[in-house]
């Protein structure tokens, strides 16, 4: 009996002694050694070491750094299917501004993008970035400086409503070019399809099929060059900037290779 | 039981077929796999029924037959135990419908805020509700057991069993928590984002800690089967206890060393994770001594004189002998390369290469899979009423799981070093920086074949086992080479160790789950597998 409680007890003891000795040298002693965990004291070395959110940096410069690319938060809200009134209200709007390069139901024949079967949530991120300056046309910024919140969804919900360029997604093919099905994974290049559809389609990732060709390459180059700069984490500015122009060139050939469906 | 067990083997045999092919599919044997989808899908179900569904099915039968063996008497709660069964098996029958419709490419460790199909997560908790009523008959067993027998001290196999049913209580807690509060709610479209870094630390409170939940049964066996079936006797009956015990206190807290490149978590904790997971090695220490030392003396018994003349003179025929002896190299080897990755400045190196892969599949699949085989095989004359299992055969089934096992993980092992990450679905071997490693990925696709020809082979001698007329022998667990020696009171109960594995879970837990928790800033959009 009395060997019983003498295991439990060293055992505690021996635990209790462990737990300190490693929460000594973990908050205390190794964050000594870093100036950043030190610089503050010891009990701003012990919440660092805990993980408290700290903060870096002058608070004034806090507010530029964090919104280079876009101010648009994509949300899942954005994705949602919108009620019929939005998508008539979005009709209305398109024909004042929209229509005479983006095409009468969203199919461009000017070289401007098809919005026809635009995911909303991208319609209303391109919006807001061209309104907050963040992606650049001296067109674009012009009309969508006077779109409320509003007129946003609603144009977008309007675009999404009409019949895609191309109605048939890609689906996974051997006959698809390299770049858009297997990606070029040494030079980080992520195949196409796993953002574009395909393999999945992410938010805020553009419906790509039948866009006009002059279009796709003037965007990768703006991508590669920086001159645009609203994808959120640069995932096309790196894409683009490791693509070769006949790259950029087969890509866009293969998301054009079929134009706006025949007249109606 | 027979039912556990063959769910269990019929699951493994399908997943190790999807093992095979992964390997086959990225080696340069193959082109590059045509849609990585599918690649995936088949890793989520890879890992999900090697990681769930067979562990858990084989801690449950081996658990229920412990019950019964070591305690000597019939189950109570049959009923509950056919009820536990039913949950299983229709959660891995959900899961599975979830993963082959591509609704569920999340891999085992789900990787919030990448969320399936709510059918695949309520089939991962109908896995864990099935067990979690055998974690409770084990308790009830046991103390029924004690109520009866006052002062007895507890069989050896059924302290490891119940303290393997308490620890996964308590460790399968997290997963549990993270599935139910946080991944379902998005998962069924009540909310569209996630606290994914509150996520990711509630299941690194399972991911470690089950993987000792997988090995208990293991560690069982090496205590009290394999002494007996090479004819020895167990050196130290109350080191197993000791190891069974350190196991359930110093298992559980230590999962955040899974996240030393997660930035949610303060770098004091990690700290704190990686010396308790060092303390891991001390029950594994105390368990290689005292099982090598238990087969010493089958050695010398059997003759065998000098520092090393008991090697020579063990029973190298018996398949049991030839599976131990496996099982330590493979675990000698995998807890080498495990002491890299559990140091905070070492992790930097082998993170998130194929390194880890290497790590996992030779201490998990190699070393205490091998003993689940040998599991099977020593308790199936008693479950089936079959003749003697073919031996010769049993004997090739073992050499090749242990030579498929080194040839498919020590080279992952190199190329982990040289930096190959780990799930990709291919790698650009035309690539002059890749090509000089295209042959090690050739080389675990042979591995990987073997290990698919092994299994068959273990299926095989199972289901060819032929029934007997007469009654088998009856069943017994080693016996002590100090018979009749008492068990220290605080090493014949579990209670003062599980408060232990409780009070230490909190005091590491507790802080940045609660930070983590109040955080609001700390929530993302998920992102739904084949919404699209």
């Amino acid at each position: 009996m009395s060997t019983g409680n003498g295991v439990a007890r060293w055992s505690v003891i021996a635990l209790v002694l462990l737990s300190l000795a490693s929460l000594l040298v973990g908050f205390v002693w190794l964050p000594s050694v870093h100036a950043d965990f030190s610089a503050q004291g010891l009990w701003a070395s012990i919440c660092r070491a805990a993980g408290v959110p700290a903060q870096w940096g002058d608070p004034a410069e806090r507010g530029k750094l964090a919104s280079t690319s876009t101010n648009v938060v994509l949300e899942r809200s954005m994705a949602r299917e919108a009620p019929p009134d939005a998508v008539g209200r979005g009709g209305t709007l398109s024909t004042q501004n929209c229509t005479m390069c983006h095409g009468p139901q969203g199919m461009s024949t000017s070289g401007a993008p098809n919005l026809a079967g635009q995911y909303p949530e991208v319609v209303i991120k391109q919006l807001e970035d061209f309104k907050s300056g963040r992606r650049a046309s001296p067109i674009m910024e012009a009309l969508a400086k006077n779109l409320s919140d509003r007129d946003v969804a609603d144009l977008a919900a309007f675009f999404a409503s009409q019949p895609k360029a191309r109605v048939a997604p890609t689906t996974y093919s051997e006959a698809l070019p390299a770049l858009v099905r297997v990606g070029a994974p040494l030079r980080n290049i992520a195949p196409c399809i796993s953002c574009h559809g395909g393999v999945d389609q992410k938010l805020g990732a553009p419906w790509l099929e039948g866009m006009p060709r002059e279009y796709l390459i003037a965007q990768l180059h703006a991508f590669a060059g920086g001159t645009r700069h609203n994808d959120s984490h640069a995932q096309m500015r790196n894409m683009a900037r490791a693509m070769t122009e006949p790259e950029i060139a087969a890509v866009a050939d293969f998301y054009a290779r079929k134009g706006p469906p025949p007249e109606r | 039981m027979l039912a556990h067990f063959w769910v269990a083997f019929v699951a493994f045999l399908g997943a190790i077929t999807l093992g095979a092919w992964q390997m086959y599919i990225r080696s340069p044997l193959h082109a590059w796999v045509n849609n990585p989808e599918y690649y995936y899908r088949s890793v989520t179900a890879h890992g999900t029924v090697m990681a769930y569904v067979l562990p858990t099915l084989v801690a449950m039968g081996f658990g229920y037959a412990i019950s019964e063996l070591a305690l000597k008497r019939p189950l109570i709660g049959l009923r509950w135990a056919w009820g536990g069964f039913g949950l299983v098996v229709a959660g891995t029958v959900l899961a599975a419908l979830a993963m082959g419709l591509g609704r569920a490419s999340v891999l085992y460790t789900f990787y919030p805020p990448m969320i399936a199909s709510p059918l695949y997560y309520l089939g991962v908790v109908l896995v864990v509700v099935g067990s979690w009523v055998w974690v409770a008959l084990m308790g009830i067993n046991l103390r029924a057991w004690k109520r009866d027998n006052p002062g007895a001290s507890v069989p050896l196999a059924m302290y490891g069993n119940v303290a393997g049913a308490y620890l996964w209580a308590w460790t399968s807690l997290g997963a549990a928590i993270e599935v139910l509060v946080l991944i379902l709610p998005a998962s069924l479209g009540l909310t569209d984002t996630i606290n994914a870094g509150l996520a990711r630390v509630f299941f690194s409170w399972t991911l470690h800690a089950i993987v000792y939940f997988w090995l208990v049964p293991a560690y069982i066996a090496f205590y009290a089967i394999v002494p007996r079936a090479i004819g020895s006797r167990l050196y130290s009956d109350t080191m197993g206890r000791v190891a069974f015990a350190l196991f359930l206190v110093f298992s559980m807290p230590i999962g955040i060393h899974h996240l030393f490149a997660d930035p949610q978590v303060g770098s004091g904790f990690k700290f704190v994770h990686a010396v308790m997971t060092a303390m891991v090695t001390v029950p594994t220490f105390l368990t290689i001594f005292t099982i090598v030392a238990s087969v010493e003396i089958a050695g010398r018994l059997r003759g065998g004189t000098g520092a090393f003349g008991w090697i020579r003179a063990l029973p190298w025929d018996n398949p049991m002998m030839l599976a131990v002896s496996f099982s330590f190299v493979m675990l000698g080897l995998g807890g080498a390369g495990g002491l890299i990755n559990m140091s905070y400045q070492l992790n930097e190196t082998v993170h998130n290469t194929q390194w880890v892969t290497g790590h996992f599949h030779l201490i998990f699949a190699g070393a205490i899979v091998i003993m689940y085989f040998m599991v099977a095989y020593d308790l199936w004359p008693q479950l089936t009423h079959c003749a003697p299992l073919p031996q010769g055969l049993m004997r090739l089934q073992l050499w090749l799981w242990f030579i498929g096992m080194l040839v498919l993980s020590l080279p992952w092992h190199w190329v982990g070093i040289l930096g190959m990450p780990r799930r990709m679905a291919y790698y650009d071997f035309t690539h002059p920086d890749l090509h000089p490693q295209a042959w090690t990925v050739t080389v675990s696709t042979f591995g990987g074949l073997m290990l698919l020809v092994s299994a068959l082979v273990f299926v095989f001698i199972l289901a060819t086992a032929r029934r007997g007329a007469s009654a088998p022998a009856p069943y017994t667990f080693s016996a002590s080479a100090h018979p009749g020696a008492r068990a220290p009171l605080a090493l014949n109960g579990l209670g003062l160790w599980v408060a232990m594995m409780i009070a230490l879970t909190v005091v590491n837990y507790g802080y940045p789950i609660v930070q983590l928790a109040s955080l609001k800033e700390a929530s993302v959009p998920i992102i739904p597998i084949g919404s699209r």
